[in-house]
């Protein structure tokens, strides 16, 4: 265990979830179960057109999205060649990615949003006045303020039921494993194998999404929340290497300290001049 | 916004065509269209979620730069003017109180849950703008009402309270609330710069610095305007404001031009559309090179000094208040394009998974990935 990445990432004891899309069928039963549980109302009945994904995006109301991505082929395909592994039709069971270093969580100003004992980023909802900073502070786009009750919501990662040792609903309803839930240490070393097995079945774009070489990048220092690919993430929606944005604030604020001292021997000058 | 973010539809048009010609002689299946090209998107859905604050915060930007502004303008002028700035120095105090006033109410109005404003209150977060701002305001408002109040003891107002008021120390009052005034101008434009939003994130470093600076220039203009509507000349202190505001612009002029060098494609909110010619003929040309205009051209013209103080300092004021508001909607525009995120998302030139070092680069990688844990699974 000398790999630099299993040393910045997932504190011990953290759980998260594995979600492996090449064995996701797009059934959206995560989606369904993660509502049903957490009692989340419906987003609408509008068809998006775009292929089977009607759900759109993370939101307020929506804590799993499934994505439904379909690659065109720019080569000539040839029909008696057995493609190496899975057609192109892509799918992505996407959710709060539980971030070890978290944006959201660094950004909120009243404490309301925390790391629980799983390691897991939840908002207490008694404590979030909805002032809507947690939202463009996450790098994957995860939190939004609900019109309904002006306050933010996001997955929360079961955190009543993982406390009750029942694993997420999502997981639970998932009916291929597509989404596993455990410790993220296992998950990582699983992810990491399926990664090869998947590179030794042909499929040579296969990758760990949430390391700290691709999604947890930048001071997030890896994600709870990991995804196997195969394909760019940005395929998928996801940032490859998106930043915790609070790493800005310090030098922020010292070249604002910088532009002040400047600002006020000028503003001594023009007073003293005449 | 399709129409606002042609920038990067054409360079990535452009390197498609480039590479399915070249792609003829890759092995089949590689995708190379997607790892050379500027990164695909997905449904044009953004990946990040823009903010959702919208005038009351803009104006609460314009507002508290101004109090801090003036604030720190008649800190200045009282600590190392000369005596004859004794008007700047209490138009200054009494407006920094005035302005502040509204500061908090526009941010609670804006919470989702205004009830709840307090629970700003109940921690101090090192590391989030948006905490320490609320510390600030609450530090700076306290010390812009002593200092107001001080003044007005001093000015025979308020009666015996302000009798009171008059003898606290003016000077100390003035020293501390000085670097509270600088932090509450510059502070917002850090509060964006710690997002994920690509425009606002790439030009952390320098969105503090514009908008102290805008807030320095406009509160100078703001003086000179309050002075031109009041009986008698002050043509020293109007020389000195006037002197203050010339520097501020000039960094505000400074801080934009670096934020367009330094944003590379990611500025085409700032640059392209309605929000574009907001930005180039109001912020820039309204705010910055107008006032300087009237006040050196209306000289030659023979402008009289109080029309020609009063139309330069409104010409600043909304420019001021623009400057904010171009920035604000530029973020949205920027969190709305995802070719945005991506290309942020990508420039820090690690290699990502397939061994492509970012959207500049011109190379595919032939060789593949390999799972960071293949030492720690041996």
């Amino acid at each position: 265990m000398n790999d630099l990445a299993d040393q910045v990432e997932a504190n011990p004891g953290a759980v998260g979830f594995l979600t492996d899309t090449t064995l996701c069928i797009g059934c959206k039963a995560c989606e369904v179960a993660c509502k049903q549980w957490n009692g989340l109302p419906m987003d609408g009945l509008e068809l998006t057109a775009n292929s089977y994904d009607n759900t759109g995006d993370l939101g307020a109301t929506t804590w799993r999205h499934v994505a439904f991505v379909e690659k065109i082929d720019t080569q000539p395909v040839d029909p008696f060649r057995m493609l190496p592994f899975q057609s192109n039709w892509l799918m992505l069971s996407d959710v709060c990615k539980h971030c070890v270093r978290a944006g959201c969580l660094e950004a909120c100003p009243t404490g309301a949003i925390i790391k629980t004992e799983f390691d897991t980023v939840v908002i207490q909802q008694d404590i979030c006045n909805g002032c809507g900073y947690c939202v463009p502070a996450c790098p994957f786009g995860v939190p939004e303020l609900s019109q309904a009750d002006g306050k933010v919501h996001k997955c929360t990662l079961c955190y009543d039921r993982v406390k009750d040792d029942l694993e997420p609903a999502c997981a639970k309803a998932c009916p291929t494993d597509s989404i596993q839930f455990g410790l993220v240490d296992r998950l990582k070393a699983r992810a990491n194998d399926r990664v090869e097995e998947l590179r030794g079945l042909g499929v040579e774009g296969a990758r760990v999404y949430g390391d700290d070489m691709l999604g947890g990048t930048g001071g997030i220092g890896g994600l709870n929340c990991l995804f196997v690919l195969t394909d760019e993430p940005e395929v998928y929606n996801l940032p490859a290497h998106p930043k915790l944005p609070q790493d800005e604030t310090l030098p922020g604020l010292l070249s604002t300290l910088g532009a002040a001292a400047l600002l006020g021997l000028g503003l001594i000058f023009s007073f003293r001049g005449r | 916004m399709p129409s606002e973010r042609g920038t990067d539809e054409h360079e990535a048009g452009e390197a498609g065509t480039d590479e399915r010609e070249a792609g003829e002689a890759e092995p089949r299946g590689r995708r190379r269209r997607r790892e050379q090209r500027p990164p695909t998107d997905y449904y044009g859905i953004p990946p990040i979620h823009r903010a959702h604050w919208g005038g009351l915060i803009e104006w609460y930007f314009f507002l508290g730069g101004l109090a801090s502004g003036t604030y720190v303008v008649a800190a200045i002028a009282a600590l190392f003017g000369r005596p004859e700035h004794i008007m700047v120095v209490r138009i200054g105090r009494y407006l920094a109180p005035l302005l502040v006033v509204p500061c908090p109410v526009l941010l609670i109005l804006d919470l989702g849950r205004p009830e709840r404003f307090y629970n700003m209150l109940r921690v101090v977060k090192l590391r989030s703008p948006m905490s320490l701002g609320t510390w600030g305001l609450v530090g700076f408002s306290l010390l812009a009402f002593l200092s107001g109040g001080q003044q007005a003891g001093r000015d025979g107002l308020l009666g015996g309270a302000g009798r009171t008021l008059a003898r606290l120390p003016a000077r100390v009052l003035a020293g501390l609330g000085v670097p509270f005034g600088f932090f509450l101008g510059g502070y917002t434009g850090v509060l964006l710069g710690a997002t994920a939003v690509p425009l606002w994130a790439r030009n952390a470093r320098l969105l503090g610095p514009l908008f102290l600076s805008s807030a320095v220039s406009s509160s100078c203009a703001l003086i000179q305007l309050v002075l031109a509507c009041l009986p008698g000349r002050h043509e020293e202190s109007e020389s000195a404001l006037e002197r203050g505001e010339l520097v501020a612009a000039l960094g505000e002029a400074a801080a934009l031009a670096a934020i367009h060098v330094h944003s590379g494609a990611l500025d085409a909110p700032l640059t392209t559309g309605r929000l574009g010619r907001l930005h180039a003929f109001g912020a820039i040309g309204c705010g910055i090179v107008g006032p300087l205009l009237v006040r050196s051209a209306g000289r030659w013209l023979g402008l009289p000094p109080r029309p020609r103080s009063i139309l330069a300092s409104a010409l600043a004021l909304v420019g001021a208040f623009l400057v904010k508001h171009v920035m604000m909607r530029a973020g949205a525009q920027s969190a709305d394009d995802p070719a945005a995120t991506f290309r942020f998302a990508r420039r820090d030139g690690v290699p990502d998974a397939a061994g492509v070092s970012g959207a500049t680069s011109g190379t595919p990688a032939q060789s593949g990935y390999q799972p960071p844990t293949d030492a720690a699974r041996a």
